[in-house]
């Protein structure tokens, strides 16, 4: 009877183990999606020529901050690549899925290539918006997301903060009125910075995008150049979108060794190359240098210099009575 | 300036004309420019001075001027219109688009919190309240079965006739964290509140669930059916052997989609079937329970040989009840009509090894179906004196034709056409009929155990029976059912003290269920 038992218990873990594959689930922002379904491929040809294991990766794509909060209500992640180290943040302190000190973890602050803040403005530039006080220019129509569920436009928002303190001997009652003016120019906030280039590039409304530089040039290379010119302000911000694997679900889905893997592998040539092809600037010097025409020169100011950091910039900004609810009303 | 001449400069400033004056010329130096409307004006008088007749002629030049220059004014407007309309229809195109987009922006919000609102349902499967990512789910279902019986040739002395309230079971379960189901099932119906089911159950993975609290012990094919979907309104003779509800902890799965299922439990030791089930237990051993079930064809393409299923149960255990507080033994097995023909005598209690090994089939193709159960069960049975290992046995056949066509399952009819007689629909109808027979092992009346003055050493069943679906929830049952009985020697007196087995039993039954 006992031996019985026994065979009967093993087939049945065995056959629920064998039905198992690997399955990765990344989410992220919502303007990674071109530059994740390329790195997958190369990454699932790189593990399964390293390790003989294939790999299906799901990709998952949203505003920043609403992607962190699936992910908090128990959206499955094995690796997250956000917007903004405030987002991951936010699942270590309130889902305990990893730990507080994630960002140690990868070189650059777990950031495999950075980003910045630019202009789309339709071709030929009507209304000559050469910086940013031509955004807040009365009659100037301004797309950008909505900074509680956008990471994009939250960088977006700091941008012009950090625009106006500069130009105002860093008058924080005048960096508000200058950014209240502009948020009085925004006629629809979308959840999402992919979001924003739809209402922006296909609905036709607005005179500027306030755009990530990857998506600004991705919607050239999507509805042409001829239709919209990218303008480079002359003071933007350092974006560093972070990567993390969610410790916790890799864990339960024994998929924490390929997570790890998939994050690393961002920093290598390839990883690099792919991010660079679609418009993020890699940390990699030598491949940084071979695509620099990609990318303007630009004054780019650093969160932590400017803000204080991810905490108080969003307690200051962007929380629940914070500078934005003051500043904006629908 | 005269007046004359400050009325053509206010006509020309108010059309907008720029007018040529060579009389002011030197005046304010005003002189035609590119694109402006030049109107010439004849040099006025220096003086003013001038006759009637030169005054009428000015004023029918002034007319014929001002006929021009009101021509020149309406061109302008015409051409200056189209831009001024251009750039209001642009910017009307602006605000529609905005507000499109806003709608689509809001229609996705809308959307969303849609998607993330819980989800309630109400339908023929009972009440389903389940949230967005379905990880929480509660359901509310239920049975209410109204019997009827009436014993015919009984002289009216022992099989009670009349209605009773069978089952009145609301039915709650659900699912917690995706992976943990549960079910509470009290049960209001016959002369006793008691509670049938109350388990929870951690599924790993359809392979591999793990359940705990009281359910059904895993032996009896006909038992395992659900108390909605049995052929009759009472089981057969056969699972007059077999365990009811234990409280323990079970191990069960389906293996390959279904094709093989097990069952491992590990129980307190019910007793042979008990009507009333306990909520505690009244022994030290625990039972061994297994249970093992092929479907080979479930999810094959032989249409013939899906529905066939068959395998084999068993149990083990070593009775050792306080024979004072519970004497581990059947309170007595029990006729279709629910009436006792055998019981150990008083005194007697179980006092060792209890097993029981069943084969069990069944067969379900189109409308047809056939159930059948064989259940030997050895049990020592003591009265302090003498000792016996008793070994009954019986067996089952029941065999299920859908009039209407419909397919014939282990669980729930669906009609194919819902009761309305309004629009000539009569649901689905069905005809069973069912061949028991459960012989106990002459050793309990050979050892004193049991006495034949009081009890048959047997018992034989047929019944027929027509079952009316009219629609998933509401059914109808009308069955007779003849019982024999073997081995009686006690009196045949049909007084009201005799025993059941002094004559055959005959039942009518009729049955209404509501199930949701």
């Amino acid at each position: 009877m006992k031996t019985f038992l026994i065979l009967l218990l093993a087939t049945a873990v065995v056959t629920s183990a064998n039905a198992k594959e690997i399955k990765l689930l990344n989410v992220s922002y919502d303007p990674t999606r071109e530059l994740y379904t390329e790195y997958n491929a190369a990454f699932a040809k790189y593990w399964q020529a390293k390790s003989g294991d294939s790999v299906n990766i799901s990709q998952s794509h949203g505003g920043s901050g609403k992607q962190a909060q699936s992910v908090i209500n128990g959206l499955e992640a094995d690796v997250v690549t956000l917007a903004l180290a405030y987002d991951i943040d936010a699942i270590a302190a309130q889902a305990k899925l990893l730990p507080a000190d994630w960002q140690k973890r990868l070189p650059n602050n777990s950031t495999p290539y950075t980003s910045t803040i630019v202009f789309l403005v339709r071709k030929g530039n009507p209304k000559g918006i050469k910086d940013w006080d031509d955004v807040v220019k009365k009659g100037t129509s301004v797309v950008v997301a909505n900074p509680k569920t956008s990471g994009g436009a939250r960088w977006a928002y700091l941008a012009a903060y950090a625009y106006a303190l500069e130009h105002n001997n860093h008058d924080d009652a005048k960096a508000k009125e200058f950014i209240k003016s502009l948020y009085k120019n925004v006629p629809v906030l979308d959840t999402g910075a992919r979001g924003s280039t739809v209402t922006f590039a296909q609905r036709q409304i607005g005179d500027v995008l306030l755009a990530w530089e990857n998506e600004a040039h991705l919607a050239l290379k999507e509805f042409g150049d001829d239709k919209f010119d990218i303008v480079t302000p002359s003071l933007s911000i350092l974006a560093e979108p972070p990567v993390s694997v969610v410790d916790k679900n890799a864990k339960r889905h024994k998929t924490t060794e390929i997570a790890n893997e998939y994050l690393v592998y961002l920093y290598s040539d390839e990883g690099q190359e792919i991010a660079a092809k679609n418009f993020y600037r890699p940390r990699n010097e030598a491949i940084a240098k071979k695509y620099a025409a990609n990318f303007n020169e630009v004054k780019l100011v650093n969160i932590d210099q400017e803000f204080g950091g991810w905490a108080k910039a969003q307690k200051t900004h962007f929380a629940d009575g914070g500078t934005f609810d003051q500043i904006f009303q629908p | 300036m005269n007046t004359k001449h400050l009325k053509q400069l206010v006509l020309a400033a108010a059309t907008g004309a720029q007018l040529t004056l060579p009389a002011l010329a030197a005046d304010n130096a005003a002189t035609g420019t590119n694109g402006a409307a030049q109107v010439e004006i004849p040099a006025f008088a220096a003086d003013g001075s001038g006759g009637n007749s030169s005054d009428a002629a000015e004023i029918n030049l002034l007319k014929q001027q001002l006929q021009v220059l009101i021509q020149k004014v309406n061109a302008l407007e015409q051409q200056r219109a189209p831009v001024q309309q251009t750039a209001a229809i642009q910017d009307l195109g602006q605000q529609v688009r905005i507000l499109q987009r806003q709608r689509e922006l809001d229609q996705d919000a809308a959307a969303v919190k849609a998607a993330s609102a819980p989800k309630a349902t109400l339908g023929a499967n009972g009440f389903n309240f389940a949230s967005a990512d379905t990880n929480f789910v509660t359901q509310i279902h239920g049975v209410i079965q109204l019997d009827s019986r009436a014993f015919f040739h009984d002289d009216g002395a022992k099989g009670i006739d009349g209605f009773l309230l069978r089952r009145a079971r609301p039915i709650l379960s659900g699912t917690v964290f995706h992976d943990f189901d549960y079910n509470f099932t009290p049960d209001f119906g016959g002369s006793t509140v008691q509670i049938p089911d109350a388990y929870v159950t951690y599924r790993y993975a359809p392979e591999f669930q793990v359940q705990a609290g009281k359910f059904k012990s895993p032996v009896g094919l006909e038992h395992l059916q659900s108390d909605r979907d049995i052929s009759f309104n009472e089981r057969s003779l056969v699972t007059d052997l077999v365990p009811n509800r234990d409280l323990g902890l079970q191990l069960k799965g389906d293996l390959n989609g279904g094709v093989v299922s097990y069952a491992l439990a590990l129980l307190d030791g019910a007793p042979d079937y008990n009507g009333t089930t306990t909520n505690t237990y009244s022994q030290n051993d625990l039972a061994e329970v297994a249970r093992l079930f092929f479907q080979p064809w479930k999810n094959s393409g032989v249409n013939a040989l899906r529905g066939l299923g068959f395998g084999l149960a068993g149990s083990y255990e070593i009775d050792n009840p306080n024979p004072k507080a519970a004497t581990g033994l059947t309170p007595g097995f029990t006729t279709d009509g629910q009436q006792k023909f055998f019981t150990y005598t008083n005194g007697a209690y179980a006092g060792g090894q209890h097993w029981r090994v069943s084969p069990q089939s069944y067969y379900y193709y189109g409308p047809l179906g056939l159930l059948g159960e064989y259940v030997v069960n050895g049990q020592r049975v003591t009265n302090g004196k003498t000792t016996a290992d008793v070994i009954n046995n019986a067996w089952e056949i029941t065999g299920s034709w859908l009039l209407t066509g419909e397919d014939a399952t282990y669980s729930a009819i669906t009609p194919r056409h819902n009761f309305d007689p309004r629009n000539g629909q009569w649901g689905a109808w069905q005809v069973v009929a069912r061949f028991a027979g459960l012989n106990v092992g002459n050793d309990a009346f050979t050892s004193g155990l049991a006495s034949r003055k009081t009890s048959a050493d047997g018992a034989q069943a047929w019944a027929v029976g027509v079952n009316w679906f009219l629609n998933k929830n509401i059914r109808a049952n009308l069955s007779f059912s003849h019982t024999t009985f073997g081995g009686y020697t006690g009196s045949k007196s049909t007084s009201a003290s005799y025993a059941v087995p002094a004559q055959d039993e005959n039942v009518l039954f009729t049955r209404i269920q509501l199930a949701f």
